[in-house]
């Protein structure tokens, strides 16, 4: 078995260990940042990690358009979500 | 016809024809007392009338698809049926209990009897005794042609309309528990009535479906199959939990409605796979069969089923619109392209096919058939247009300006009047469509040159009569 | 093994066509309930926030870091099994279906303290989605473990890789319905 940090596996999950601690990180300076700014990070964030376990775990990396179809679809409809996101707001 | 006992089918779409004409002539009335209320109000009140339509709709169906497995059976299977006896038994036991049923409801003579009253539940009004006999011949049925499959091939055809048939005769049991809470009483009440016709119902017709195209188009086993297999899930995934569309105003927790709500929008998925199917196989099939009729039938099915079950289905399904439109006429206009599009339309198309090879001869007739499915879909079209813009005026007069619920009758009248003629049509064609299945004639026109020439010089063709 | 031996890049979903279909499916019921939980949201931002304080973001952010490790053990799991080492595949599905023990075992323990606050479905709009939401994606862990259990005895590369990518949907839903129920405000 290769050393962890060269497994795809492995890496893809330190990936996400990262992009959830960013997502932490973001989701404690509530309050400080404003709220659209905030919201959009979290939500690209949480795209970011759903890319990750779209094309490694799922591994459609081995069949890039359909990575490219779910990863395209998933992220309009997190823009989507923002856009419903910033009603309230205005 | 390969198997003898495929014969068994010509008496069960008989019998479901002599009620299809019953239900439709039923239907005409129904729609002249919304034109002129009084009429027979005193003989054959509404909601008698009403019952009738409805009951009897549900029975040639049912008929039509117990028909259409002894007949699709046999030749999936390999084998003969496993009795006929037991068959025709069934079938005895059913159309006495249908007979019972009439005359419970026609002439009322057994008032709150438990065993021999009517129930009273809309669509399950039949009394006990006949319920016990619908159960009694649907296992009957499910022995016969489970021994048959388990004898023989298994094909996906077999396995999902098996696994549809056992799903309607179970579910059925669920019209024996009638709780005396109101809310618990709806809510099983929609285990049969919303699990046949968008669950199990729809097993049976895409795996009827599939045998039609298998047969019309010449598409390979293994294509039909991956299609069949993809509508199925789509339609179980969505017609289960779907069944929360009607959990919105009976006093379930308000949960029901976004379960409802999402769910039930799904539900336009497998009815959209479905078309696409029929129009693929077509696209891609070799064969150039000659009963030109089924296949129209086939692709009326399908098209008509997305539009009716699906798109109209969709219409009002959102509990916000649904807050609005709920009992209206929309409800009605779905209903009826819903059934029609897909459980009549699939029913003539299997007897379409089925009859000249049950009557051992060439589709004759074909171009009378294809008359009355024009008719009849024409018909049916039209009235869903009718109802659908009763249904908005309605919803408008009644739910938005809380006008009565009669004042608001009187203010649609115009349309109840054209559903009627659009009912008439309907009619016409279903009577003109029993003469094409029944009564052979040679076909009137001569080929024309596309197809002379397919007939001179493709060794492959089979010519159109 | 090697990962030219995967990049075959055919182009095609990996595992059966069925699999995907059901992930398709799921992805659009969650999708709609996050946007019907988005919709209503406008009607009420302010309390959407104050119910949304009553939630366990720590427990939510733990769940998530325990149900993405579940992952990869699935995900190591299937490369085992596609070696041939039957042993180690086992000890990974095993070891991804405990975490998904985990998993459950927070989920009940946040149900319980809201039970214990007397929130319930109908308390407010959050709430209804709150434990819509949450509780169908539970519910698909139950499933899954389930799931890897049965693939763990019949234990064949087809099985494994539909199993796996069932579990994987659970993940991907997780990552979406977390930051939206219990981040965005």
């Amino acid at each position: 078995m290769r050393v962890w940090a060269d497994n795809p596996l492995w890496r893809a999950w330190g990936g996400l260990m990262a992009l959830g601690a960013l997502t932490t990180l973001a989701a404690a300076r509530g309050g400080q940042v404003a709220a659209p700014v905030l919201g959009a990070a979290i939500l690209a964030l949480a795209w970011a990690k759903a890319r990750l376990i779209l094309g490694r775990y799922l591994d459609l990396d081995r069949a890039p358009a359909w990575r490219r179809g779910f990863s395209g679809v998933i992220g309009a409809f997190l823009v989507l979500l923002y856009g419903i996101y910033l009603i309230p707001a205005v | 016809m390969k198997y003898q006992t495929q014969r068994i089918a010509q008496v069960y779409f008989t019998v479901a024809l002599a009620l299809f004409a019953i239900q439709v002539i039923g239907g005409l009335l129904a729609g002249w007392i919304y034109v002129a209320p009084n009429t027979l109000s005193e003989l054959l009140p509404f909601n008698i009338v009403r019952m009738l339509h409805t009951n009897s709709l549900v029975v040639w169906l049912i008929l039509g698809f117990m028909g259409a497995a002894y007949f699709l059976i046999p030749e999936e299977a390999e084998r003969e049926i496993h009795s006929p006896m037991l068959a025709y038994i069934q079938l005895a036991i059913l159309v006495l209990g249908t007979l019972g049923v009439v005359v419970t409801y026609v002439f009322n003579l057994f008032e709150g009897n438990w065993l021999l009253g009517k129930e009273g539940r809309e669509f399950l009004e039949q009394p006990l005794w006949v319920k016990v006999g619908i159960v009694v011949a649907a296992l009957i049925f499910l022995y016969n042609v489970t021994m048959t499959v388990l004898k023989g091939r298994k094909t996906a055809i077999t396995n999902v309309l098996l696994l549809g048939l056992w799903g309607l005769a179970l579910l059925f049991l669920f019209a024996f528990y009638n709780p005396h809470n109101l809310g618990l009483d709806k809510m099983y009440w929609w285990y049969v009535v919303h699990l046949w016709v968008e669950g199990v119902w729809e097993l049976i017709m895409a795996s009827i479906l599939a045998y039609l195209m298998l047969k019309l188009t010449g598409v390979d086993r293994e294509v039909v199959e991956k299609w069949l297999y993809v509508i199925v899930a789509t339609a179980l995934f969505s017609g289960i939990l779907g069944t929360g569309h009607h959990y919105y105003w009976i006093g379930t927790p308000g949960y029901w409605q976004w379960i409802g709500s999402i769910f039930s929008s799904l539900e336009v998925i497998p009815f959209f796979g479905m078309m696409a199917f029929a129009f693929v196989m077509v696209w891609k099939g070799r064969r150039d069969h000659p009963n030109k009729a089924a296949l129209l039938w086939s692709l009326g099915c399908a098209t008509l089923a997305f539009f009716g079950a699906g798109v109209w289905g969709f219409l009002h399904t959102l509990h916000g619109v649904n807050y609005y439109t709920h009992g209206t006429q929309i409800t009605a206009a779905h209903g009826h392209l819903a059934f029609f599009g897909a459980y009549v339309c699939l029913n003539l198309a299997i007897f379409t096919y089925a009859f000249p090879i049950l009557k051992n001869r060439d589709p004759y007739n074909q171009v009378l058939n294809m008359a009355s499915f024009w008719l009849m879909a024409g018909g049916m079209t039209f009235m869903t247009f009718v109802l659908t813009f009763a249904g908005t005026v309605q919803t408008h007069l009644q739910r938005v300006m809380g006008e009565g619920y009669m004042d608001t009758q009187d203010q649609i009248e115009v349309f109840y009047l054209m559903r009627f003629g659009a009912g008439l049509a309907v009619v016409i064609g279903a009577l003109l469509f029993i003469y094409a299945i029944f009564v052979p004639r040679r076909e009137v026109i001569e080929p024309g040159p596309v197809e002379r020439e397919r007939i001179e010089h493709d060794p492959d063709h089979v010519a159109a009569e | 093994m090697s990962d030219t031996a995967r990049a075959d890049a055919s182009g095609t979903l990996p595992g059966d066509l069925m699999i995907w279909v059901l992930i398709v499916s799921e992805l659009l019921v969650f999708g709609a309930a996050l946007g019907g939980f988005m919709a209503v949201r406008t009607t009420d931002a302010a309390g959407f926030a104050a119910a949304q304080d009553h939630l366990d973001r720590t427990a939510g952010a733990l769940n998530t870091i325990v149900l993405l490790t579940s992952g990869l053990f699935a995900a190591l799991a299937l490369r085992a099994c596609e070696v041939g080492s039957r042993g180690r595949a086992r000890l990974w599905l095993g070891a991804a279906a405990a975490l998904g023990l985990v998993f459950l075992w927070v989920k009940g323990l946040e149900y319980a303290a809201k039970a214990a606050q007397g929130i319930g479905t109908e308390t407010h709009p959050f709430f209804t989605f709150y434990y819509l939401v949450t509780g169908f994606h539970a519910a698909h862990v139950v499933a899954g473990i389930v799931i890897l259990g049965l693939v763990s005895w019949r234990d064949n590369v087809a099985n494994i890789e539909n199993a796996t990518a069932f579990w994987h949907m659970v993940d991907l839903v997780w990552v979406l319905i977390f930051p939206v129920i219990y981040l965005l405000r």
